[in-house]
């Protein structure tokens, strides 16, 4: 029979390292307030991702090994909330005189299917994404630290690569904002939709099929 | 079924394919130390409308009793 | 109740929203939204600069204001660093709260290298897809970007592609 393991708590070292990361937040602080926001932002990002076991990875491939969508409807909930946000706050941005849309608006071509492809492979033979990987690093996985490796290595090799991509491929591809065609409130609708599309294809997907391997 | 230090997706695929492999009123126990596997394992076995139950055994590890019914 | 929200898990949908609050709070307070890989990297420049390599030159780095300016400072005054630190130490902290906390090993040696493999092309693929899952898909939908939709469709071809290989080689 199976030896029985003790559970020892570990509450005590959460409240040490609590009190750590709020020392932190000032002396980041001090130096400048920003730092001290992003360090926060980094923890709470992180105390949500671990808590709710959020995987990008698991995302794209539950619905394609288990005929599982839970997560990927779960990130589509996400998506939609924030498009409401993100425009409003892009909206005020622009009619408060912002020469650039503020966001994460990149051009996009042939790289970025390029790149989205083998993103796609990697994350699921690595079992996590690029949050998944930090996030593993600090439930303990030493497995992940070899990703993390290999992620650092990669990302070199791809800046030292990203001249010949820029060249040939990101200097002619056209930065596609939604707004542009469909005015700001037709933005949010067209986006909000396809969302709902996807959500009720994902639903139907999840309640038809029960992959048995 | 041992899926320590497996990582995800793997202690699902394994259980996906032990339990079919297994008969009729068996139990499988899977242990895993994956966070998420205990999740989506979970999930896909209340898919298949089987009963199943997961117990801490220690610090993030975890077993995961899968009774087959049918 | 009480145990159900300190030890979890909680529900995707719980972490789907409260994910989608901060990344809101944290475009409306800091400008810009959440990004990883321009981090780590940052991360992989300093450790290659500290071997003797000369990141600084690079047409990626030199031809970019706010890439050079981010080389030269360190990992613990990047902003983007740091908020990477941050998301490893939030995750230790949710697992000690939960008393979860425990070291895994490495089982097998094709482990090892299907995680280095993972790193490695993941890695490549951001830089030229310009972000990873956060900066060009999850920051990048909600923005309106045309880039982020055909990122997510490349990335959930990929990761068919990436099951199939798991089920064949790994399993």
């Amino acid at each position: 029979m199976k030896k029985v393991k003790t559970k020892k708590d570990q509450r005590a070292y959460f409240w040490f390292f609590s009190f750590l990361a709020l020392i932190l937040i000032f002396l980041f602080g001090i130096t400048s307030p920003y730092l001290g926001y992003y360090w926060l932002f980094g923890i709470l990002f992180g105390f949500v991702l671990q808590k709710s076991r959020f995987c990008f990875a698991a995302a794209f491939r539950d619905p394609i090994i288990a005929g599982s969508t839970s997560l990927f409807r779960a990130v589509l909930v996400a998506m939609a909330i924030m498009t409401v946000f993100f425009t409003l706050i892009q909206y005020n941005a622009v009619q408060g005189g912002a020469l650039t849309i503020p966001g994460r608006i990149s051009p996009v071509g042939v790289h970025t299917i390029a790149g989205g492809f083998i993103f796609g492979i990697g994350m699921v033979i690595a079992g996590g994404c690029a949050t998944g990987t930090l996030m593993r690093i600090g439930e303990g996985f030493f497995m992940q630290v070899i990703v993390l490796i290999g992620f650092l290595i990669g990302t070199l090799w791809g800046a030292w690569d990203y001249p010949w991509w820029e060249r040939v491929f990101i200097s002619n591809s056209p930065t596609l904002h939604l707004a542009q065609y469909f005015g700001w409130t037709g933005a949010v609708i067209f986006q909000l939709v396809l969302i709902a599309v996807l959500y009720y294809i994902a639903k139907k997907y999840d309640d038809q099929n029960n992959i048995l391997l | 079924m041992d899926c320590l230090y497996e990582a995800c997706p793997i202690p699902l695929l394994k259980t996906m394919q032990s339990l079919k492999v297994l008969n009729q009123g068996d139990v499988l126990i899977v242990e895993t130390d994956h966070s998420c596997a205990i999740k989506n394992i979970a999930e896909w076995v209340g898919k298949q409308k089987l009963p199943c139950e997961i117990i801490e055994v220690s610090n993030g590890e975890w077993e995961i009793y899968i009774r087959k019914e049918r | 109740m009480k145990s159900k929200i300190i030890i979890g898990p909680w529900s995707y949908l719980t972490g789907a929203i409260l994910l989608a609050v901060l990344n809101t709070l944290l475009f409306a307070a800091l400008h810009t939204p959440w990004q990883i890989t321009t981090g780590i990297t940052y991360w992989a420049a300093w450790i290659f600069k500290f071997l003797g390599g000369a990141p600084e030159n690079w047409h990626y780095f030199a031809n970019n204001a706010s890439k050079s300016e981010g080389l030269s400072q360190s990992f613990l005054s990047n902003s983007l660093s740091l908020m990477n630190f941050g998301v490893i130490f939030g995750a230790l902290l949710a697992v000690l709260i939960a008393s979860q906390f425990k070291v895994k090993k490495i089982k097998s040696p094709k482990q090892i290298f299907a995680a280095l493999l993972g790193g490695i092309i993941m890695g490549y693929g951001t830089r030229i897809a310009l972000g990873c899952n956060i900066g060009a898909f999850f920051s990048a939908i909600p923005s309106l970007s045309v880039s982020g939709w055909v990122w997510g469709i490349s990335a959930f071809i990929g990761a068919w592609v990436g099951s199939k290989l798991l089920i064949k080689y790994l399993l």
